[in-house]
């Protein structure tokens, strides 16, 4: 196993603010070919390593670019200069229970979603169990999807995505799911994960989550890179510009 | 190549996704897959009632196998049209009807399109095995022709899965283009020998003659229209039960293949663009 999980090497992302942007073909052919734009820099030249099997938190007041260096991350967004590169494989939660078809039963929604994220179905088949032991929905895993209550779908999202079994896991805020016993479960899922030497980087707004479950940071500010290295250092530089500002 | 690879890699999920549209699309209904079947007996009837009584579209009766009735004749013609025209329609939507997926999870986005050709076919697959049995009611001699059928049947899913492909990004950055297509369909639909046999055109053409005293006629452009060749090939072996002109056939080929490969190197080309642009 290499001492990296993740390479992030001077990476750079804008986006496009259109004053009038072109979506229609009527503008398009009286404006011509030009649609006013201005770029935004989301990230600007942002390079750091995440070591494997560290537990990685992004944070970072709002706006500050966390969410789209955490979707290129994920392969969603591209950056426009630089490179992501992965050393494993890489499995996303961005949403849970995002492809979920409302028709369908939980059990073929596993299946579904479960090829969404990537396992083949003999990996399903293989983990069908834990994924319905781990979200609690034994008993309603044959009714369709839609008569779930918001719980026991994000729960079956969760389990689903928690079982890709990556090498490296990338989490948006999603930890604020289900009850507090669920959230116990998905707890001692990432110390277990930790363990098993993986690699999990995480965004959360919960100063404590990121105290308590990282032992990395970055503090992103604006697009760039402030501080990276150690949890707590990082942390507590992130709150004292807080306290300042 | 290391793309069809991907594509390849990707087959369970495609076929995931298609099992998702199919089982989803007629949950929860009485007659189920019936319905499937409902949309083309209806506009049969209709345009058997119009063109076939009032009308008076005579079409010459299948050579050599003798079958004169129109409203199988139409139905030879009429179901590959549906089966282009939803691939069409719905393969443009499906990019932006997934957004929140695309926007979520990384995936090769090329399934999407794909899932709807894949759930669109096996609605015609049963269209068409009806039909089948109707023709051989009807007394034509057509077992013998359905491998043949299946070759152009193929041949139509990968040219309408090459358009599906262009239009479902031209619809990511234009909405107009969902628009326009049910118009352009419309359009296609009396611009192909349907309802109406080719023959009538070629007369007219011949009325005609050179347009604005150029060599070229009217039936010349007509024949620009790839699904005319389509239709041509599906009633030759279907309705007349014969082999079908090799330059129909060759002409049918490089259409699936030019749409293809175009279809493919421009969805390449934005994909991984999709999550930005939605």
């Amino acid at each position: 196993m290499s001492d990296i999980a993740v390479s992030v090497n001077h990476v750079s992302k804008s986006f496009r603010l259109y004053h009038e942007r072109n979506q229609t073909i009527k503008s398009a052919v009286m404006r011509g070919r030009r649609s006013v734009h201005e770029d935004f820099w989301a990230l600007r030249d942002v390079s750091f390593d995440v070591p494997a099997g560290s537990t990685f938190g992004l944070i970072g007041s709002n706006g500050s670019g966390k969410s789209t260096l955490l979707k290129c991350l994920a392969n969603i967004y591209y950056p426009n200069e630089g490179a992501i590169t992965h050393f494993g494989r890489v499995a996303a939660m961005l949403e849970v229970g995002s492809g979920f078809h409302s028709e369908l039963s939980g059990r073929e929604n596993i299946f579904l979603n479960g090829s969404i994220l990537g396992m083949s179905k003999k990996e399903i088949t293989r983990k069908y169990e834990e994924i319905v032991d781990f979200s609690g929905v034994e008993k309603f895993i044959d009714q369709p999807v839609k008569n779930y209550s918001s719980g026991m779908y994000v729960r079956l999202g969760f389990a689903i995505a928690i079982n890709v079994d990556p090498d490296i896991l990338v989490v948006d805020e999603v930890l604020a799911v289900g009850d507090s016993e669920f959230q116990e479960k998905c707890f001692q899922k990432f110390v277990d994960f930790r363990r098993a030497g993986k690699t999990v980087i995480l965004v959360s707004h919960s100063m404590e989550t990121v105290k308590l479950m990282c032992d990395q940071a970055a503090w992103l500010s604006h697009g760039e890179l402030m501080i990276t290295g150690d949890a707590q250092p990082t942390i507590q530089a992130y709150q004292d510009s807080l306290g300042q500002g | 190549m290391r793309y069809l690879k991907e594509v390849f890699a990707a087959r369970e999920l495609l076929g995931n996704l298609v099992a998702r549209e199919v089982k989803g699309k007629y949950s929860r209904t009485i007659f189920g897959q019936l319905w499937s079947l409902v949309n083309p007996l209806a506009l049969m009837l209709i345009y058997t009632f119009v063109f076939g009584l009032i009308f008076r579209a005579n079409p010459d009766p299948g050579d050599p196998s003798g079958l004169n009735v129109f409203a199988l004749w139409l139905l030879c013609g009429l179901l590959p049209w549906i089966f282009f025209s939803s691939v069409v329609t719905v393969g443009a939507g499906s990019l932006v009807a997934n957004a929140g997926l695309i926007q979520k999870v990384y995936f090769t986005r090329i399934v999407l399109p794909l899932s709807v050709v894949g759930s669109t076919a096996y609605n015609w697959l049963f269209e068409m095995f009806v039909l089948l049995v109707a023709l051989l009611i009807a007394g034509a001699f057509v077992l013998p022709w359905i491998p043949l059928l299946l070759v152009v049947m193929i041949m139509l899913t990968v040219f309408s899965a090459g358009i599906a492909l262009m239009l479902a990004i031209a619809n990511v950055y234009f909405r107009d283009t969902q628009w326009f297509l049910s118009i352009a369909l419309q359009i296609g639909m009396y611009l192909t020998p349907i309802i109406y046999p080719i023959s009538l055109v070629e007369q007219a053409s011949k009325d005609v003659g050179g347009l604005a005293g150029t060599p070229i006629t009217l039936i010349d452009l007509y024949r620009l229209n790839p699904m005319d060749h389509f239709v041509t090939v599906f009633r030759q072996v279907l309705y007349d039960n014969r082999w079908p002109d090799g330059i129909e056939m060759l002409i049918c080929l490089g259409w699936a293949v030019g749409a293809a490969v175009l279809g493919t190197i421009i969805f390449r080309r934005n994909e991984k663009n999709l999550a930005e642009a939605l």
